[in-house]
């Protein structure tokens, strides 16, 4: 097994509160790996620590090998990782081929001197009209490419995210809630898309979320989480059956299909 | 075709005054292209929206730099209006990564301080900067072994700086930068998402509007022959954002239109001195509150109505 | 002769106690309506020129003149808001823009009716106590005495009246604050109101100090503009500490040297603690 993502010993504290606490696990490569726990155990804290939203307090975070802990989220993009948001995130006026095309170029001319370079290296752009139609067609967008993102139904807005997403053509994907606000056809759409990013593009996943039989479905292992804490890691069979899940769980209305 | 077309008019009337040769008209028109450069440059950090009261200081950085360069240490002033520009555009490259990372209403606080130091060490340096007596006697330009010497050649050199400055802005905006510039505005979050280094964009942008900033100063300067902190003073600034608001921020024409507007209204308002001002404020808050989007933004709406 | 110690400070604290009013103001309409008022300082100039109408030109008392200025002020100030400042809620350039074209107004219309002439008002007190070395001229502490009074009342009004503790309930959560059933707008108007009547009352205040003038309005809203960014944008406390440091700082610069240079220093922390802590001194934490 070759560790892609790894954490060993990360925390995050707020003021006094520590949001997550002592966090170490790896995820293999080609692995969708799902991470659950109960409202405010620290699950979206985790997320933008690994995303470079928030830098770690404590601990260390390295991705294939190469250290990644303090980078800011610019930065933890161009390594090959890219993010979804859990609200639909778009540039709402632009259209969906200018997101898409957005998605590429952002990390390709991340600062003026990379513009520069890429001025006098007369480099081709990262992003040729075929890759985005690509990934428009592998998104399913490819009959919506002219229309103003902000005007696509909310799902379809979501789906458009993990295009622009996939543009930086990333080694992991880090998804923050794909299913939330979905109803369930979209649901479908979503975790069948999930799957072919690993299936089909190679890439590895590491997906929040709340609805467990989403999670329990696509994901080949889960962490679960809980007060900042890891309190449980293993296959879904395996956190189906664990005592300490079923109580930190007990009293939520969550039904393990 | 169409971009000729209005190349063609630009060209036009920017040689009216010159035909004219008044030299009270040429006046107006030079000041017209030093401010157009200046509002330009402010222009483009409103694209970033952070309204900045640091580009009059850089361009009372450039004019001091410009005419001290050439009056203490000899250089040809080619090179101090160069220099005006780079000095500028260096001291924006140092404070940037300060600066940049505070937003809204602290940055314009920030910027509003910046300038207030700027303008104070020039008041107060006397020995350098002649303090509010003013510095005397800078020399008039030379560009290629030609010294500009008549009213008509400064106009020129306005005018080719703002043409340069406006072509320059225009061009960014068009680019990906434009792209870039429009996403840090709209969805910061999302652009560094996608792998934007948001901060050093800021940064290169606060530089090259510095740079313009500080040329326009050189050229103010070796015009004038005469420099004194008060041209630098916060009310410039205000100026510099009036000239956006009334043109227009959609796009780079917005604050060269309001400065082919707002430059000579004082001159018209002559007679009326004190009704000067009311009628700035009272022009300023008609389109604050009825044209938001400046004479530029109605006339495209309009466009877009009849059409 | 050099001052003492004592004299410095008490100078200080006297002239401080004028910035922590006009900074009570300018803090105060940041804190709720997100303004950076530009126009805090033609306010104060408005105050000191009514005052020389009602005391100087109509023989009124000194104390009734200086009311009458804070109340038509405040009017004013409430008519300002309703007419220029609402439509631009929420849209913070643009309000500060505003706040920038209604000081080019205000100091155009003084400048139309009471010229460009720096006028003088008689003093309405005169003579000095002596406290220890330190020499109290009795005209500075009036104005002292007073500004502890306005502050008193101030404090007063925004911890016990309903309108108080809806403006501070707005300062802090404007959206909270309208779901428990304040009227946003009603609170806007009344804030700029007491704004603008405190910062006429320090401008009636210093007119008999100083001389009035269209210009006089600058400085003291330079100065606010420094002791809210010390004290922190929207705190009151922080006003009324920053306020007060600011007087005694200068008072010591006046005393020991340049007094620009002390500006530009002043400018140089101001810009650091923007840098480092922009919430001030004293302000909210992030």
């Amino acid at each position: 097994m070759t560790a892609g993502l790894t954490l060993a010993g990360v925390s995050r504290n707020f003021g006094g509160l520590r949001a997550v606490s002592d966090m170490s696990f790896e995820t293999a490569r080609g692995e969708i790996f799902g991470v659950i726990g109960p409202n405010g155990a620290g699950k979206t804290t985790l997320f933008n620590v690994i995303a470079g939203v928030h830098p770690a307090s404590d601990g260390r975070i390295s991705f294939y090998g190469k250290e990644i802990t303090g980078s800011r989220s610019d930065r933890v993009s161009r390594l090959g990782i890219a993010r979804t948001f859990q609200a639909t995130n778009v540039f709402k006026e632009e259209s969906v081929s200018e997101n898409l095309r957005r998605g590429a170029l952002f990390g390709e001319i991340h600062s003026p001197l990379a513009f520069l370079r890429r001025c006098f290296a007369g480099r081709a752009p990262a992003a040729t009209r075929p890759d985005i139609d690509e990934i428009a067609a592998f998104i399913g967008l490819a009959d919506q490419m002219g229309k103003p993102a902000g005007s696509l139904a909310y799902g379809l807005q979501k789906i458009l995210g993990v295009g622009m997403a996939l543009m930086q053509r990333p080694r992991l994907m880090l998804m923050d809630e794909p299913a939330a606000g979905l109803n369930p056809t979209e649901k479908t759409v979503m975790a069948a898309l999930i799957a072919r990013l690993r299936d089909e593009r190679g890439i590895d996943v590491l997906v929040v979320e709340h609805d467990m039989k989403l999670i329990m479905s696509i994901c080949d292992r889960i962490l679960v989480v809980r007060q900042g804490c890891r309190i449980a890691l293993g296959t879904p069979e395996a956190i189906q059956a664990d005592q300490a899940v079923i109580e930190a769980y007990l009293g939520a209305d969550y039904e393990f299909a | 075709m169409k971009t000729l077309a209005w190349a063609i008019a630009a060209l036009v009337l920017a040689t009216v005054p010159l035909i004219f040769g008044d030299r009270y008209i040429l006046h107006i028109g030079t000041m017209v292209g030093i401010m157009t450069t200046v509002a330009l440059s402010l222009h483009l950090m409103m694209r970033i929206g952070q309204l900045s009261f640091a580009q009059v200081a850089f361009m009372g950085i450039g004019a001091y730099a410009s005419a001290l360069l050439t009056m203490r240490l000899g250089f040809p002033t080619a090179l101090s209006f160069l220099c005006a520009g780079l000095l500028a555009a260096l001291l924006a490259l140092l404070i940037g990564p300060l600066f940049l990372r505070i937003k809204g209403v602290y940055f314009v606080l920030l910027t509003f301080a910046f300038s207030q130091i700027v303008n104070l060490v020039f008041q107060d340096w006397t020995s350098l900067f002649g303090g509010n007596n003013g510095l005397f006697g800078i020399p008039k330009m030379a560009l290629f072994g030609y010294r500009l010497t008549a009213a008509s050649h400064y106009y020129c050199l306005a005018a080719v700086l703002a043409a340069v400055t406006y072509l320059t802005v225009r061009a960014i905006r068009r680019s990906d930068i434009g792209t870039v510039l429009s996403a840090l505005d709209e969805n910061e979050a999302l652009g560094r998402s996608l792998g934007l280094d948001a901060l050093s964009w800021r940064v290169g942008i606060f530089t090259v509007t510095a740079f313009f900033a500080g040329l326009a100063g050189s050229v103010y300067a070796h015009y004038l022959g005469f420099l004194s902190p008060p041209a630098f003073s916060f009310w410039t600034s205000v100026d510099a954002i009036v000239m956006n608001v009334i043109g227009g921020m959609a796009t780079p024409l917005g604050p060269v239109i309001g400065a082919i507007l707002l430059v000579p209204l004082p001159e018209l308002l002559r007679d009326a001195k004190q009704f000067q001002l009311l009628a700035y404020a009272a022009i300023l808050i008609v389109f604050l509150l009825f044209f938001r989007d400046g004479i530029v933004g109605y006339l495209a709406k309009r466009q877009r109505a009849t059409s | 002769m050099l001052a003492t110690i004592e004299q410095i400070i008490v100078n200080g604290l006297l002239s401080g106690l004028v910035y922590v009013i006009m900074a009570l103001g300018f803090t105060l309409i940041f804190g709720i309506m997100r303004v950076v008022n530009f126009a805090h300082g033609e306010l104060y100039m408005i105050g000191g020129f009514l005052v020389l109408v009602f005391y100087s030109l109509l023989g009124l008392n000194y104390f009734v003149a200086l009311g009458l200025a804070a109340i038509v002020t405040a009017a004013l100030g409430a008519i300002i808001e309703r007419l220029l400042l609402r439509p631009l809620v929420g849209r913070e350039l643009s309000g500060m823009i505003m706040s920038l074209a209604i000081a080019i107004a205000l100091q155009s219309a003084a400048l139309i009716v009471f010229g460009p002439a720096e006028q003088s008002i008689e003093r309405p007190i005169s003579g000095v106590w002596r406290l220890g070395e330190a020499v109290i001229p009795k005209d500075r502490a009036l104005v002292a005495g007073c500004s502890l009074a306005i502050l008193a009342l101030f404090y007063a009004f925004l911890k016990y009246s309903r309108t108080g503790l809806a403006m501070q309930a707005v300062a802090q959560d404007p959206e909270a604050a309208s779901l428990m059933g304040v009227r946003p707008g009603f609170i806007h108007s009344s804030a700029f109101a007491i704004a603008s009547g405190l910062a006429a009352l320090a401008g009636g205040l210093m007119a008999p100090i100083y001389t009035v003038g269209p210009y006089i309005g600058d400085l003291p809203m330079l100065k606010a503009f420094v002791v809210v960014i010390l004290g922190g944008l929207g705190s009151v406390p922080g006003a009324v500490v920053g306020g007060l440091l600011i007087g005694v700082i200068e008072s010591v610069a006046a005393t020991f040297g340049n007094s620009t240079l002390a500006l530009i220093a002043t400018f140089v922390v101001v810009l650091a603690i923007v840098l480092v802590r922009p919430r001030g001194l004293m302000g909210k934490a992030a």
